[in-house]
């Protein structure tokens, strides 16, 4: 008898589990009626008439010593703002997942009055029509915007005027095991300069044992799509149309084209050769390789050089040389990447954007920004911030951070490597992640996988420019 | 049956006595109590937290699953059937052939492993209650915590698997980087951390099988091979086909694991339909709930296809007790 029972009690419990794996999905409705004013910037005295204390929400996507660093900045802000003005600070995960909750929160209407949106999320914070552009705060307070490393800026401005401020930013860099040069007998003071001379160098660099097993490679970095959009601006090449989105909504992407290509089948031909190892899409992976001494040449940020430095205590010397260009007839520079600080102007009173405004200027201050930049390993927004103690002490410490700073400074400002501007960016970037890895592993010839990679995009485009315009 | 207990009620209370002549237990209780109603009232928590937590979902994922998204991920104009539509494409027919082989070589070597196992722990070894437990040890630990340790040992530069196949003079296997070896290893991961929760419910089975009926078989004479496969495995026929129904459900929703080792990747060898589902809603900036909803439509007709079919030829030849 007891057969149905039990049949009866696995039946329901089949069908309860089934039916619980629908339940992750879900959004709720919403509309934006943006009053006018709301995307205007209130003057000094509106928090100077305030009686009471104003209290904002500040987002953001920092962990570890990153976190670290904001929460000492924060108190630092609290401290000095004489009880008048309360800002809280909160992790809301990585950049993908704070961009998440910000939608979420627009639905609901419940923005935090600022937010940390990472570079390729910029397109969408304008079109979101949610923000007050930092341009009016500057206007306003004529503030001098003039310290901001320009290079920086570009980024995030459109037609010359800035829409967020930059906060955090990196740029790439190229990564040299100086021990691997002199063993190869590669003279580590000229570093390669172009994919070419990378391709070449790697062969000297990779190293076989006596079973044939590959104990170092010459080349690896991570199948990131940050370090293709650097290579094709390097190469004076727009990411996207319509002047890499600036001068328009761009409607397409175009890695697919020659330069992208190029790109695609110089890292195939390293891989297939056995010159380079290919450790996928995570950075952490690419960087560990790097850590553990068994790659010689490696694209990362300026981020990772700290880390970088600490593990080769003792094992080998870590070198930084400028960011390689695509060719040797290439003249454009790298992308300055990271990200920026968002004011919300809907669904917030003139005390809230104003308290929003005094933290983002103490924050790029340059005494603030040399705390920030010696604190994180990010490169200082304000150009002011080097001339500060700390961070002269700090570049002693660690020179290899220079050719950072050299490189931001000697590049010359362009379309190109203002970056694109698209609303649907993250999503072009791990489109063109799809591409190079399916070239890399092999699966499609370079040219058909990033044509296919392109075209995977171009839905996503279209419907976001259909829902702005 | 019994006399009315209601004789020496007040007057007033006439009008149910009648009624209460029938519901013999509670005396003098308003007739609508009764016992269907009240089984009605116990139920209601649970059907409403059944209702705002299931069904409301489920008909929210339906909604959403036929509309268009604005900027921010709501629901905007009706599509018809445009996301489902969407689907009728290579890559997602990719992702479905990659989901049924997740599913497969996840589930199977797992239940046939433990089973396997568990059997070879019926012999009366020393220390065995210290191998049940060591069988069983990867219950314990969270899907998370397990795959940040395989993505620790399948590291392509420091990895343990590496430098163990390195010591043996073989080359280094790019475990998450290639395509054809990352969906096996991501299963092995699977395999392992389901193995504990099949080795304790075979366990479990195993000894609740009568000691009376194995007596018997060995006084026929039967041991070894013959024991397991005449009377012991179809005694644990309904311990096997429950894992097999709840381990592929499981491994339909698995998500933690393809999350922290390879995000799907490379080449798209590990997206399934779960981890689709979740690029579509979240990642990469993307909040195309409609789309995603109609694939976890997808989900739920896979998943009830597949339990209809265990229940439809696997249930036959379980043998219940």
């Amino acid at each position: 008898m007891r057969q149905p029972k039990l049949r009866r009690a696995m039946t329901a419990f089949v069908a309860l589990a089934a039916a619980a794996a629908l339940t992750a999905c879900g959004g709720s409705g919403s509309g934006t009626d943006s009053a006018k004013d709301a995307l205007e910037a209130p003057g000094a005295e509106v928090l100077e008439k305030a009686t009471d204390k104003t209290t904002i929400e500040f987002w953001h996507g920092m962990k570890g010593a990153n976190a670290a660093a904001i929460d000492k900045l924060v108190a630092d802000f609290n401290a000095q703002s004489g009880g008048k003005v309360e800002v809280k600070p909160i992790y809301q995960g990585n950049y993908d997942e704070t961009i998440a909750k910000y939608k979420a929160s627009v639905q609901q209407k419940n923005t935090p009055a600022l937010v940390q949106v990472y570079d390729i999320g910029s397109r969408f914070m304008v079109d979101s029509k949610q923000t007050v552009p930092m341009f009016k705060f500057i206007d306003k307070d004529k503030f001098n915007a003039g310290d901001i490393e320009p290079n920086i800026a570009n980024y995030y401005s459109i037609d010359g005027k800035l829409q967020s401020m930059p906060f955090n930013t990196s740029t790439p860099l190229l990564y040299l095991n100086k021990e691997a040069f002199v063993r190869a007998g590669l003279d580590p003071t000229k570093p390669p300069t172009n994919l070419d001379e990378i391709g070449e160098m790697a062969k000297k660099l990779t190293v076989k044992d006596a079973g044939g097993k590959t104990v170092q490679y010459g080349f690896g970095a991570a199948i990131y799509g940050w370090l293709l959009e650097q290579l094709i601006a390097t190469d004076g090449k727009e990411y996207c149309d319509n002047g890499n989105g600036r001068k328009g909504l761009a409607t397409k992407v175009q890695f697919d084209q020659e330069i992208g290509v190029r790109v695609a089948q110089w890292w195939v031909d390293l891989v297939k050769g056995g010159y380079a190892t290919n450790t996928g899409r995570k950075t952490d992976d690419a960087q560990a390789a790097f850590k553990a001494g068994t790659v010689a040449m490696h694209l990362e940020s300026t981020g990772a050089m700290r880390g970088y430095v600490d593990a080769a205590k003792g094992k080998f010397t870590v070198l930084t040389a400028p960011y390689p260009k695509a060719s040797s007839a290439a003249t454009g520079g790298p992308i300055i990447g990271g990200a920026s600080l968002w004011i919300n102007g809907v669904g917030h009173s003139d005390k809230e954007k104003r308290a929003a405004w005094e933290f983002v200027k103490f924050a790029v201050s340059p005494a603030q920004q040399a705390k920030w930049h010696t604190g994180t390993g990010y490169v200082p927004v304000n150009a002011k911030a080097l001339d500060e103690q700390i961070d002269k002490d700090w570049v002693a410490q660690y020179p290899q951070f220079k050719t950072a700073v050299d490189q931001l400074h000697a590049l010359p400002p362009s379309v190109a490597s203002a970056g694109c501007l698209l609303g649907v960016m993250p999503q072009a970037r791990k489109a063109s992640e799809d591409g190079l890895e399916a070239a890399i592993v092999g699966s499609k010839p370079a040219d058909q996988a990033m044509k296919d990679a392109a075209a995977s995009v171009q839905p996503a485009i279209d419907s976001y420019n259909k829902s702005v315009s | 049956m019994p006399p009315p207990r209601t004789v020496n009620a007040p007057p007033d209370d006439r009008a149910s006595t009648v009624e209460s002549t029938r519901s013999t237990v509670r005396r003098g209780k308003p007739a609508r109590f009764t016992e269907s109603g009240l089984g009605g009232l116990l139920l209601l928590p649970s059907v409403v937290v059944f209702v705002l937590f299931v069904f409301w979902p489920l008909g929210r994922t339906l909604y959403l699953s036929v509309h268009g998204n604005d900027l921010f991920g709501a629901p905007s104009v009706y599509v018809g059937a445009e996301h489902y539509r969407e689907m009728l494409s290579a890559d997602f027919g990719k992702v479905l052939a990659t989901t049924g082989l997740f599913t497969l070589f996840s589930v199977v070597p797992a239940v046939l492993g433990a089973l396997f196992v568990v059997l070879l722990l019926e012999a009366r070894i020393r220390g065995v209650r210290v191998l049940r437990t060591a069988f069983a040890l990867p219950f314990a630990f969270s899907v998370a915590t397990a795959s940040v340790v395989f993505a620790v040992i399948y590291n392509p530069a420091i990895g343990v698997a590496n430098g163990v196949l390195g010591s043996l003079g073989i080359d280094r296997v790019n475990w998450l980087t290639d395509p054809s070896i990352a969906l096996p290893a991501v299963c092995a991961a699977t395999v392992w951390m389901n193995f504990g929760y099949n080795v304790l419910v075979l366990s479990a089975g195993v000894a609740a099988i009568s000691p009376e009926v194995v007596e018997a078989a060995r006084l026929d004479g039967a041991s070894g091979w013959r024991l397991a496969s005449r009377i012991t495995v179809p005694l644990l026929s309904p311990q096997l086909f429950f894992l097999v129904v709840v381990s592929t459900i499981h491994a339909l929703q698995s998500f933690g694991q393809i999350h922290i080792l390879t995000k799907g990747g490379p080449d798209q060898a590990t997206t399934t339909l779960v981890y689709s589902i979740y690029e579509k809603a979240f990642a990469f900036g993307s909040s195309d709930f409609g789309s995603a909803s109609a694939q976890a439509v997808v989900l739920l007709v896979v998943m009830l296809g597949c339990t209809a079919v265990q229940f439809g030829i696997l249930e036959r030849r379980v043998h219940y007790r």
